[in-house]
């Protein structure tokens, strides 16, 4: 038994070893629609996941165009988000591309290319509750919100005047479900985020902000940016490649990506 | 969209259903490979505990014993004092950060359940060994058999016996437990719920089938446990042919209780 597992065990890493020579690894959680989910069935779009089943969405697509500019083949593996990190600095992974923000304390670790999405924070919210017709953070007071464990929603809450910080939760279901059942009054989220939310709760809806009305953050808080290990070679590269997709691009792209997500169908 | 949880739930074993089943086999085949390799760990170090050590034997072989016990005893304490997530973390990313050694997902998975389940098991193993009557290693010495022999064929298969609802029971609790192996890229059936409850955005519905699904694969397995424990016993009936004062007489033993 011990020696039946050895010998697998050289065999796989012979075989990683020789998969190693072109391809591009890149990480990703695959669990949030329309930046990056899974799915059952292969399409044109989607990327095929060595564990199981295929990974499409904006994030896949960005993969998709890296890897064929830089004439590499692309491999999704798929990672817990709090993995991300480790698998990016130890080598398991070439690169991050996750919907992931170039946050302050995440550079300390890991280097960022230039953003290839901006997003535009909304609160999602039950329909019929007190906050659905508010247009900026003061209408918020008192309101009992929360927002995504380990990302830069949750800190920006801290801006609303007098509101009442919820515990983070680990991922946007479990934010729905504290949101349906009444335990929150609402939480922070990108608007394609909340507008796929809706899509599945047709009993959510939410609130967006003019300029100036709603959190101020930096503009390396609101990026999504591809993770890369501290003086990776790469970064240049990518960069230049992202420079290649115009403002127009990326909105299409991702107008392409809701309306592939299986929520739309 | 469906609106009803059983419209959703239908939608999603129609979307998901393969992925579902991949996830639970992955998870079956590590619970499978972790607890059999961790049962079999766990015998080997209760060997090697229960060594008896003449205090006259020379010194160096004594050094080596204290040291070998000293050695197990920390493994068992270090590997079930922390917990498993983290002795993933540190096996999968760690080792190829600092030893610089890539070991595949499963590889890892298989790796540290397999290690975890053996410190476990190891306790089981000894406190079996201890509810065998001592009279049995006394016979056994008392006939010629060395410490390995006495061990394979007269106390382990006795022990074996009384330990298997305990071993059934690390059985299901690594079924259950691997789940925290999402953090090293282990598509289980955990992380595959939460791909589809990040896709849908629905979580009672998802996570009414992974427990489902979690509850399926537990009770088969309880239930085989079973069927294993009872072959082990033996027939309930057993006739001795002949005695010390009766060459002819059959008696007949019925054993007591199950």
């Amino acid at each position: 038994m011990k020696k039946l597992f050895v010998c697998l065990m050289a065999l796989t890493l012979l075989f990683t070893a020789a998969a190693m020579a072109e391809t591009l690894k890149v990480g990703m959680e695959c669990n949030y629609a329309p930046f990056n989910w899974t799915q059952a069935e292969g399409s044109e779009f989607a990327v095929p996941i060595a564990a199981g089943g295929f990974a499409d969405g904006y994030d896949v697509q960005i993969a998709l165009f890296v890897a064929k500019e830089l004439g590499m083949d692309l491999e999704i593996v798929k990672t817990e988000w709090d993995g991300l990190p480790m698998a990016l600095t130890s080598g398991k992974v070439d690169a991050i591309i996750a919907g992931m923000s170039p946050t302050a304390q995440r550079k300390l670790t890991i280097d960022f290319s230039d953003f290839y999405y901006q997003s535009d924070l909304v609160i999602v919210v039950n329909k019929g509750s007190q906050y659905e017709n508010a247009t900026r953070l003061a209408d918020f007071e008192g309101a009992r919100i929360s927002g995504q464990l380990s990302t830069f929603h949750y800190s920006v809450i801290d801006q609303i005047p007098g509101v009442i910080k919820q515990t983070a939760l680990a991922d946007f279901p479990a934010l729905i479900v504290a949101l349906s059942s009444g335990r929150i009054d609402g939480y922070v989220s990108e608007r394609p985020g909340a507008l796929s939310a809706m899509r599945s709760n047709p009993n959510l809806t939410f609130v967006a902000f003019g300029d100036g009305d709603g959190f101020a953050v930096t503009q390396g808080d609101t990026d999504i940016a591809v993770g890369l290990p501290k003086g990776s070679p790469l970064t240049a590269k990518i960069n230049t490649i992202l420079a290649k997709l115009d403002e127009n691009t990326r909105s299409q792209m991702m107008v392409a990506a809701v309306e592939r997500q299986p929520l739309s169908e | 969209m469906p609106t009803s949880f059983f419209g959703w739930i239908q939608l999603l074993l129609d979307k998901y259903g393969t992925l579902f089943l991949q996830g639970a086999g992955v998870t079956m085949l590590i619970a499978v490979v972790g607890t059999t390799v961790g049962f079999l760990i766990g015998l080997l170090v209760a060997i090697l505990r229960t060594f008896p050590l003449k205090f006259t034997a020379p010194v160096w072989q004594q050094g080596l014993m204290h040291t070998l016990r000293f050695l197990l005893s920390a493994y068992i304490e270090v590997f079930r004092g922390t917990p498993m997530i983290v002795q993933a973390m540190v096996v999968y990313y760690g080792a190829l950060q600092y030893l610089k050694l890539d070991i595949p997902a499963l590889s890892a998975a298989f790796l540290v359940v397999s290690v975890n389940t053996g410190a476990y098991m190891a306790e089981i193993v000894r406190g079996g060994i201890l509810s065998i009557d001592k009279g049995q290693k006394e016979a056994a010495v008392a006939i010629g058999l060395t410490h390995w022999q006495s061990m394979t064929s007269v106390i382990l298969p006795q022990a074996i016996r009384s330990i298997l609802p305990a071993v059934g029971n690390e059985f299901v609790v690594n079924i259950k437990d691997s789940s925290v192996l999402n953090v090293i890229s282990v598509t289980e059936v955990y992380f595959m719920s939460r791909s589809a409850a990040g896709t849908y955005l629905k979580y009672f519905e998802v996570f009414f089938i992974t427990a489902v699904i979690y509850l399926i694969l537990t009770f088969t397995t309880t239930r085989l446990l079973r069927l294993v424990e009872k072959k082990l016993s033996g027939s309930d009936f057993y006739t001795v042919y002949g005695s010390q004062s009766d060459h002819q007489v059959q008696i007949q033993y019925t054993r007591e209780g199950t």
